[in-house]
């Protein structure tokens, strides 16, 4: 089976269709150790270098480039000097038509779909997911645990059938200590340090909402059709209110308590800070993260504060 | 039972007690083990870098301390500035937000020690040299390095180290400005609002008074004290 690298949101249902297995390049990222040159975002700037370098066994490469990141754009197109990329363009004002479109001719850069079927299986995969982010709000999973599981609902470890398996398996203990701590959601981009759920957890702060990874399971469908009308509601391609709009129903939902907005150095998300924290009127803790790693101790100092400032209301 | 507040941050440790009447004693951090010789660690609150190393029965960070350390002085304080040697903590008690400047070291002790250390001063003898300015001069760069560079090509233009150093505290406070929210009751703490061209200075651009507690160092260990006798109930 080919393995196609993917950023961003691309839906796995078409590529595992047309006999790819997805393998989402950010994952990578929060344990690499790549320092690379000429770079803005790490994000994208540690899979542009392993490309180059041909550290990655891919086939071929899908980058977001409407409704998601220009970095990512550039550095995609760096990386198309040594593999066959292809632009995916989300509609900003959510056509979808023009989704459709995009979709269809991203099954023809793939070759064609020659599984219809497994779309199937892919949504019965997320509508697991979705179950499993409502036990981790719930306080039954832990932060970390949940989110290992929801940040893979992006190319399902290349293998949806195992992947179900291994999420029946989960284990259910967590409760009691977890209904004390404050319940955050974390905005933004993912953070990009491996162990930030645990350290969050650690400081008294339950995550029970990933907007990433949510955006990741929430959109599905059986063929391109139910596909395109789905992910048209993709919220980081739309405009900020309708992104701002969607959140604070969700938030409300989880019964939020605070906000970690989650930026990286060098990206236009830090400028949506202002906007993000108006419209949501909710305690919000900035962070501006670079390098992968463990959490720096500067970032526990601001953690541990806002934990200890919230207890405070 | 707490009795102690112990603050140790990256450049000063020091510690407080109330009994009833306020001590304190202030060290070079890596010093900090001779503060508490003969203290056992049920009795101390601590705050600062240092503070989950030290031995301590509670710890908070500076960020809550300094808004329990200025309330000793201050009611409703509004926004706490505390100039750190290593960072500058901006925190609005009325929104629970704080912005922490650490990536950089304009705005912080750092920047001042290094200035002074140029110029062969004591950071403590900055203040008094600051009275001494005829005028200032605009420092453009927000670099300490670069800053240091424009200072010298000033120098080298026949201007007095007195004008120079008034001048490098309003680069310094405008720095610090850019980071305060609007607000009626600013306080500013930390060894640096010791130094009274900062506070000068900052208030001139500010166009309002900037409040100083007695003692400003020690505000965090005082404040790690009251939060710790507050915890312990
Ligand atoms: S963090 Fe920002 S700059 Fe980096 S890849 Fe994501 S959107 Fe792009």
């Amino acid at each position: 089976m080919k393995t196609l690298g993917i950023t961003a949101l691309v839906p796995p249902e078409i590529v595992f269709a047309c006999g790819f297995k997805p393998f989402d390049l950010n994952n990578i990222v929060p344990t690499s150790t790549t320092r690379p040159k000429n770079k803005l975002c790490a994000w994208t700037a540690i899979w542009r270098e392993q490309i180059m370098n041909g550290e990655l066994d891919l086939d071929s490469l899908v980058v977001v480039a409407g409704g998601d990141c220009h970095n990512a754009l550039v550095d995609g197109q760096r990386a198309a000097e040594k593999i066959p990329a292809f632009y995916l363009f989300y509609p900003f004002d959510g056509n979808k038509e023009y989704l459709k479109s995009q979709f269809e001719r991203l099954s023809l850069f793939l070759g064609g779909i020659t599984d219809p079927g497994i779309m199937k299986t892919v949504k019965s995969v997320k509508e697991n997911l979705m179950k499993l982010d409502q036990l981790r709000s719930q306080g039954v999973i832990s932060s970390e645990l949940g989110f290992q599981y929801l940040i893979s609902g992006c190319d399902l470890q290349g293998d949806p059938t195992a992947f179900k398996e291994e999420l029946s398996r989960i284990p259910r203990e967590r409760g009691g200590d977890l209904a004390s701590m404050h319940r955050v959601a974390l905005i933004g981009v993912p953070p990009i340090h491996h162990d930030f759920h645990r350290e969050a957890e650690r400081l008294g702060l339950h995550i029970v909402f990933d907007e990433m990874p949510f955006e990741f399971i929430r959109h599905t469908g059986k063929n391109i059709n139910e596909l395109a009308e789905s992910y048209a509601d993709y919220t980081f391609a739309r405009d900020l209110k309708y992104r701002f709009d969607f959140l604070k129903e969700e938030l409300g939902k989880r019964r939020i308590d605070a906000i970690i907005h989650c930026t990286q150095f060098a990206c236009h998300h830090v400028l949506e800070d202002g906007m993000l924290r108006e419209h949501l009127q909710c305690p919000t803790l900035t962070v501006h993260s670079d390098l992968p790693g463990p959490v720096p101790e500067q970032l526990k100092l601001r953690i541990e504060a806002f934990s200890e400032l919230l207890w405070r209301k | 039972m707490i009795r102690y507040g112990v603050d140790v941050g990256s450049t000063t440790a020091k510690i407080v007690s109330l009994t009833p009447e306020l001590t304190y004693r202030v060290t070079e951090s890596r010093n900090w083990e001779t503060l508490l010789e003969g203290i056992p660690a049920n009795e101390i609150a601590s705050t600062g870098y240092f503070r989950h190393k030290i031995p301590h029965k509670i710890a908070a960070t500076e960020i809550t301390t300094a808004i329990y350390g200025v309330k000793e002085y201050l009611n409703d304080p509004e926004v706490i500035v505390d100039i750190g040697g290593q960072d500058t903590k901006v925190t609005d008690v009325r929104r629970n937000n704080f912005i922490v400047n650490d990536k950089c070291s304009a705005g912080t002790g750092a920047f001042l020690e290094f200035i002074a250390h140029y110029f062969g001063l004591k950071v403590t003898d900055l203040s008094k040299i600051h009275h001494k300015a005829a005028h200032t001069i605009n420092i453009n760069h927000t670099c300490s390095v670069f800053a240091l560079s424009e200072v010298v090509s000033h120098l080298v233009d026949g201007h007095t180290i007195e004008d120079l150093i008034a001048s490098i505290h309003q680069a310094f406070a405008e720095r610090i400005a850019q980071m305060i929210p609007e607000a009626e009751k600013i306080v500013l703490i930390g060894g640096t609002a010791q130094n009274r061209g900062i506070t000068i200075s900052l208030e001139e651009i500010l166009k309002q008074e900037i409040h100083t507690p007695p003692n400003p160092q020690i505000i965090n260990a005082l404040g790690a004290l009251r939060y710790g006798e507050e915890k312990e109930e």
